[in-house]
């Protein structure tokens, strides 16, 4: 599939979603439309359906009502494959069971483009060593995984996410558990990863769930705010992230809220 | 490329050794003749003219149906095993973590005391009843663990199979004080052997076996997902539900079959898959075949020493496997995990 990248088509997308787990409703009446390109932020309190919005968007769990689009298809329609090679979903906390070399880990990331029985093929390994060399952790490669650190773990998990080759790259708090500094390094990472073009010949879509509103603030131009299964706001950092918003949403005092 | 290399050697190195255990033994017949014994009698091939009966006979009804039974039944564990440790994302996890041992060790043992005798009974009729207390007792864990739904259950799956295990292993303990004069021959398969195997019931087991184990060592794809958790293998576009359900069932029919011809033969399962991930990494599309190969290599030398020293082959496994998974947690305490 090849589109003109000056016309704005849709790559994910959500029309009145609703996702109920275990009879409960998560997710109510959410619609949104991200493009190619863009740096899309998630934010909101914890139990908002943050990460339960990104599921349904990456088809982990089903929609009770309403439909998710992506690559301009209702994702009900695509099989698990198409949408493994459409969006990838990188996690905050990738655990082993045995030692795994980095390269062995990222080379995973080829799975949804593999066939048959056949480990990683040359081509996979080339991938998968483009893909650590652009998240800057070429020194880390034979590095078993379970011996990371946090920030080097994650630098792993996003590299794993490239190495899928997708339009669409989702992460789920990417930030969590770091420092300031590495903090500022994936958000710098992420800003840079979004001017690259894919395979679909756009350019990469960035969708990431945050709890710092700082780094959300500096490197992104919507942020969508969740609360209580709801889209509350969707717009720029400036137009979302405002005082009267952030104290309803956390349910802070206002003058608190206006230092953030 | 380093995989291929050693899954090559190993093969090579399996052959070899299977070779010479056809002719090792209280008649020690020389690797070529056995190599021309095999190819008269299987192959009609017109080789090797002065060879006796006997050295014929020695090797085609009693040797190579023991060595062809090791190197299935060492398969069939040791891919299990590795496809278990995978899918359950547990490094402790071997063939009979769903309870395949216990489910087949009380199927044995009822067999024994069933007075039935006739044709039929006497080719497999232990050997069916264990393949069936297998199955029952893993299509038990299988329903009450929920096998097939999500990335919490894992832990549940364990617990039901080592509940349901203890469960059957207190019924074998029942039978056992009222087997009486079968208590000898129920403990033979419980310490597990490849004694008296013949064609016929080869044939029976070896069949599953290759067919399960083959299908299994092709399902590395979605095994090497499973090792990120379920949620993960999803993003990477593998149907969860699905592929646990066939490893499942691969491993299950290809460990039944293996101790229905075997008996309860421990440690290949769980050491092997290890030795293959130090030697390729842990991936289970390298891991799989190799550890089928292992397995087969490690049961089928453990049986030679077995039947040289006139002791069950689960014995001489357990002797190697319990020091060398000592070694592995040693290792890891190191510094190295598992």
């Amino acid at each position: 599939m090849r589109v003109n990248e000056t016309a704005p088509y849709e790559l994910l997308g959500a029309r009145n979603l609703q996702v109920d787990l275990g009879g409960a409703p998560i997710l109510r009446h959410v619609s949104l439309s991200i493009g190619p390109g863009e740096r899309v932020a998630i934010v909101g309190p914890n139990g908002a359906g943050k990460t339960t919005l990104m599921r349904a968007l990456s088809g982990a769990v089903p929609a009770t009502s309403g439909e998710v689009i992506l690559c301009t298809e209702p994702i009900q329609r695509l099989s698990r494959e198409t949408i493994a090679r459409s969006i990838a979903v990188v996690s905050s906390d990738i655990t082993l069971p045995f030692a795994t070399r980095v390269e062995d880990l990222v080379a995973l990331g080829r799975i949804p483009h593999g066939r048959g029985p056949a480990g990683p093929t040359a081509h996979d390994r080339e991938r998968a060593t483009a893909a650590i060399e652009r998240v800057g952790a070429t020194y880390l490669q034979h590095r078993d995984v379970r011996t990371l650190s946090a920030g080097e773990r994650q630098l792993a998990a996003i590299a794993l996410g490239l190495a899928q080759e997708t339009p669409i790259l989702a992460l789920d708090e990417p930030t969590a558990h770091l420092d300031l500094r590495h903090r500022m390094e994936i958000a710098d990472l992420l800003t840079s990863l979004a001017g690259d073009e894919t395979i679909m010949k756009t350019k990469r879509t960035i969708v990431a769930i945050f709890h710092e509103l700082d780094i959300v603030r500096d490197g992104f131009s919507r942020v969508i705010l969740v609360s209580n299964g709801t889209i509350a706001a969707d717009g720029t950092p400036a137009e979302v992230l405002t005082a009267e918003r952030i104290s309803g949403a956390w349910g802070i005092p206002l003058e608190r809220a206006a230092r953030l | 490329m380093r995989v291929r290399r050693v899954t090559l050697l190993s093969l090579a190195a399996l052959v070899v050794v299977a070779i010479g255990a056809v002719g090792f033994g209280v008649a020690n017949i020389a690797p070529l003749d056995v190599l021309a014994i095999i190819g008269k009698s299987l192959f009609g091939l017109p080789v090797g003219g002065e060879l006796s009966a006997g050295s014929t006979a020695i090797v085609m009804e009693i040797r190579l149906p023991r060595i062809v039974a090791a190197i299935a039944v060492g398969a069939a564990l040791a891919t299990s095993g590795a496809a278990f440790q995978s899918l359950l994302r547990n490094p402790l996890a071997d063939p009979y973590v769903l309870g395949t041992s216990s489910g087949a060790a009380l199927g044995a043992a009822i067999a024994f005391l069933v007075p039935i005798t006739g044709i039929a009974w006497e080719l497999g009729g232990v050997q069916l009843a264990a393949f069936i207390g297998a199955l029952a007792s893993v299509a038990l864990v299988w329903r009450i663990a929920g096998i097939g739904s999500g990335e919490e259950r894992i832990a549940s799956v364990l617990l039901v199979g080592y509940a349901v295990a203890s469960l059957l292993a207190a019924a074998l303990s029942l039978v056992m004080l009222a087997s009486g004069a079968n208590l000898r021959a129920i403990f033979g398969f419980l310490l597990g052997g490849l004694d008296g195997v013949t064609w016929p019931r080869l044939a029976a087991a070896a069949l599953p076996i290759a067919i399960a184990t083959l299908l299994l060592a092709r399902r590395g794809r979605a095994l090497a997902a499973f090792l990120l958790g379920d949620e993960a293998a999803t993003h990477l576009g593998i149907d969860v539900r699905r592929e646990r359900r066939i490893a499942v069932a691969l491993a299950t029919l290809a460990t039944a079959s293996a101790v229905a011809l075997a008996g309860l033969v421990g440690f290949v399962g769980l050491v092997v898959p290890h030795l293959a991930r130090l030697a390729v990494g842990s991936d289970p599309r390298a891991v799989l075949p190799l550890s089928a190969i292992g397995g087969a290599l490690l049961l089928l030398l453990a049986d030679t020493v077995a039947r040289t020293i006139g002791v069950p082959v689960g014995v001489i496994t357990a002797l190697i496997g319990a020091p060398f998974l000592l070694w592995l947690l040693h290792r890891a305490r190191a510094g190295y995990a598992l």
